[in-house]
């Protein structure tokens, strides 16, 4: 039993432990303010698990800090308590090799106009970070390179800059680059949102060969829930900075429990014009503001099944069925 | 088509002028949009669609845009041989438009309600003049070569006087805005997305337009907010009895709420069909490609099949299909000739050689 434990443990590659990310509001120049320093809290005591090898997906709306998770993760907007343990390794205590650990995690941004230099040609693009990242001579990275823009199909891009790529191609390459270092897990920051619908099947079919073939673990954060479907296998649900549900993916799209979890599982347009669902949904309201949140359960304002509980205490975590869980005072209700 | 048509657009070829030569946005596209109709057009970025709907309210920058052919009849009126004053009367009060990013079409300075006051102005105006000219036959009088010119400023700080209030509250009603009292005295920053494009949509109303063109409207919203704004432009046509002409890449979306759909491929009307008709039995194989493209379901349930390759650069003159290089079913005569688009069912239209002689 005891080994079996460990098994489970040792088994994820990434795990958060209650992790919160305060961002503080800058305040104007005035010398006799004496209001309290105020905060956005972006994450609030946000736990999860990513197993070996498979593929969670982070889903939510705007604002609900699935892109601040992701750079709480990779440290580069460090978490302001709670534990990050990657690989075994914690990140959030004392000193951390970052080159250490970012050649066994990297990642890959929405928007590859912004995250490409446009005066880089697609060659350097790929092997800055392999050459600051990995030992080994200037022939060894030049084949890796090579390699990795074959692995996405662009061997006869090299000589490009990313002006003269289109949108797809562009992607490719952010993902050539974070695969060239060998890394166990990527995370994939809304890879395909600025892609066409025929370029986004695709660069989700290439993420799943890449998969299949090298063995890596993703961590997606995506607003697409059909995106989300399609690659993960397991789901966890955010709604203004907390967890609301997660669970196997297929459990929680079959079976959302979170009556924010229905929410947006029923908003989300399905490309069949006989099941309209869009033009039946109830859901009243928007995302609150992270300054100045709602009492008790975040998501009780625009909640059909509020009761006066949900004003007053925060929902904890509880496991419905196996290995999926929801954060709601009235999951029983929502089955 | 049952209704009578709203907007009849025949054979529009519309260029832009880049300093590599002509690339052509739009080409021999025809179409129409009958009364009370709700009608998408879809597409990948770059096929021409916000081309379209620019040439269709007169918005098109010419210099670089050239329209190099065609018609757009709007009810009587030949809309391309209007000059610009003319052409300003139909603007707004008989075609309205809603762009993508509502915080780029909503003037940061200006007070919402102020903003909502203007288009209730313009209308009121437009009413005035048809009013003085006296009933029915004002249609020509109005448009006609001198009728007045709309004033060259139009006053709006202060301009939300109390009679106007009350309708600018009740536009922010008829969108679904809570507490319209409180919003009316807020600057568009203040507002989150959804309520932006809720006042967008408020002021494009306001105007009581015939045909409302939306420019990928939900785009940059979150999902439960697309769902409430796609649900209230699905409500309030039939409510104000316009006619919507909606462009989004997205064919989900499109799905969930017109009645008809065009498919554009690089600048060319691909498929034109019935909603119902166009799921049950795409028939070009780029709208079959789409329809695989899109994710529903799992990756162990069903595999997406991508469309291999890459739109091709417009600069380029192509003879033949311009998806022929993509097409798995292309034929010889794909490269040699452009397909004529024609009619494989009642109200189902195709361009391509599969169907037809």
């Amino acid at each position: 039993m005891v080994s079996e434990m460990e098994d489970k443990k040792s088994d994820l590659i990434l795990e958060t432990r209650n992790v919160n990310k305060l961002y503080p509001i800058r305040r104007g120049f005035n010398p006799f303010a004496r209001n309290q320093p105020k905060y956005v809290q972006a994450l609030n005591d946000v736990s999860i698990e990513v197993p070996r090898g498979k593929t969670v997906a982070v889903v939510g709306e705007s604002g609900c800090g699935k892109t601040t998770l992701a750079r709480a993760v990779t440290l580069l907007s460090p978490p302001s308590s709670g534990g990050v343990i990657f690989d075994g390794q914690n990140l959030t205590e004392g000193r951390v090799n970052t080159k250490a650990l970012y050649r066994k995690m990297q990642m890959v941004f929405q928007d590859p106009d912004s995250s490409l230099d446009p005066r880089f040609k697609v060659r350097r693009l790929v092997s800055e970070p392999c050459s600051r990242l990995l030992d080994g001579g200037k022939g060894a990275i030049e084949e890796r390179v090579m390699q990795s823009l074959e692995i996405v199909g662009l061997s006869e891009y090299v000589d490009r800059l990313p002006g003269h790529l289109s949108g797809g191609q562009k992607q490719r390459v952010a993902i050539a680059r974070a695969i060239a270092i060998r890394p166990e897990l990527v995370l994939l920051d809304e890879p395909t949102s600025a892609l066409d619908a025929s370029v986004q099947a695709q660069i989700l079919n290439l993420l799943i060969e890449l998969q299949r073939d090298y063995h890596l673990t993703y961590l997606m954060i995506t607003h697409n829930i059909a995106v989300a479907e399609y690659l993960s296998d397991q789901l966890i649900v955010m709604y203004a900075g907390s967890v609301v549900e997660h669970g196997p993916t297929a459990s929680v799209i079959s079976k959302p429990r979170h009556p924010y979890t229905i929410a947006l599982i029923s908003s989300a347009p399905i490309p069949n014009p006989w099941k309209r669902n869009l033009l039946n949904i109830e859901i009243r309201g928007e995302v609150p503001s992270a300054i100045n949140p709602p009492s008790g359960c975040k998501f009780h304002p625009r909640c059909p099944y509020a009761e006066k509980i949900c004003g007053e205490q925060s929902p904890g975590m509880v496991e419905i069925s196996p290995g999926h869980s929801v954060s709601c005072h009235f999951a029983e209700k929502t089955a | 088509m049952s209704s009578p048509s709203l907007l009849t657009v025949s054979d529009l070829t519309i260029s832009y002028q880049t300093r590599r030569g002509a690339v052509l946005a739009v080409e021999n596209v025809s179409l129409e949009i009958g009364e009370n109709q709700f009608v998408a057009v879809v597409g990948e970025s770059g096929c021409g669609k916000s081309t379209l709907a620019l040439a269709i309210i007169g918005l098109l920058a010419a210099p670089p845009a050239k329209i190099d052919s065609g018609k757009i009849q709007y009810k009587s009126a030949d809309l391309l041989a209007l000059d610009e004053s003319d052409r300003r009367k139909y603007r707004g009060t008989e075609i309205a438009m809603i762009f993508q990013e509502p915080l780029t079409s909503l003037n940061p300075v200006y007070k919402v309600g102020d903003q909502i006051a203007e288009a209730i102005m313009v209308r009121e105006q437009k009413d005035r003049r048809m009013e003085s000219a006296g009933g029915t036959a004002v249609m020509q009088k109005v448009y006609g070569p001198k009728s007045p010119a709309l004033p060259s400023r139009l006053r709006i700080p202060g301009s939300a006087t109390k009679a106007r209030t009350s309708a600018i509250l009740e536009a922010l009603r008829l969108v679904r805005i809570a507490d319209p009292e409180q919003v009316i005295d807020r600057y568009p920053f203040e507002l989150s997305g959804g309520m932006r494009q809720r006042v967008m949509i408020a002021m494009a109303l306001s105007e009581k337009p015939a045909l409302l063109l939306a420019d990928e409207p939900t785009t940059a919203l979150d999902v439960t907010t697309q769902a409430q704004v796609l649900k209230l432009m699905k409500t309030l046509m039939s409510e104000v009895k316009t006619s919507i002409l909606l462009i989004t890449h997205d064919l989900a979306v499109a799905s969930q709420v017109a009645d008809r759909i065009i498919v554009m491929y690089a600048g060319d009307l691909v498929e034109d069909a019935d909603v119902y008709s166009l799921f049950s039995d795409p028939q070009h194989p780029y709208t079959r490609g789409l329809l695989s493209c899109v994710p529903s379901g799992s990756k162990k349930d069903k595999e997406l099949k991508p469309i291999p390759g890459f739109v091709l650069e417009q600069s380029k003159r192509i003879v033949g299909c311009k998806f022929a290089s993509r097409c798995s079913q292309a034929m010889d005569i794909c490269r040699q000739k452009r397909p004529p688009l024609v009619e494989t069912k009642p109200g189902h239209r195709v361009a391509c050689f599969l169907y037809g002689e």
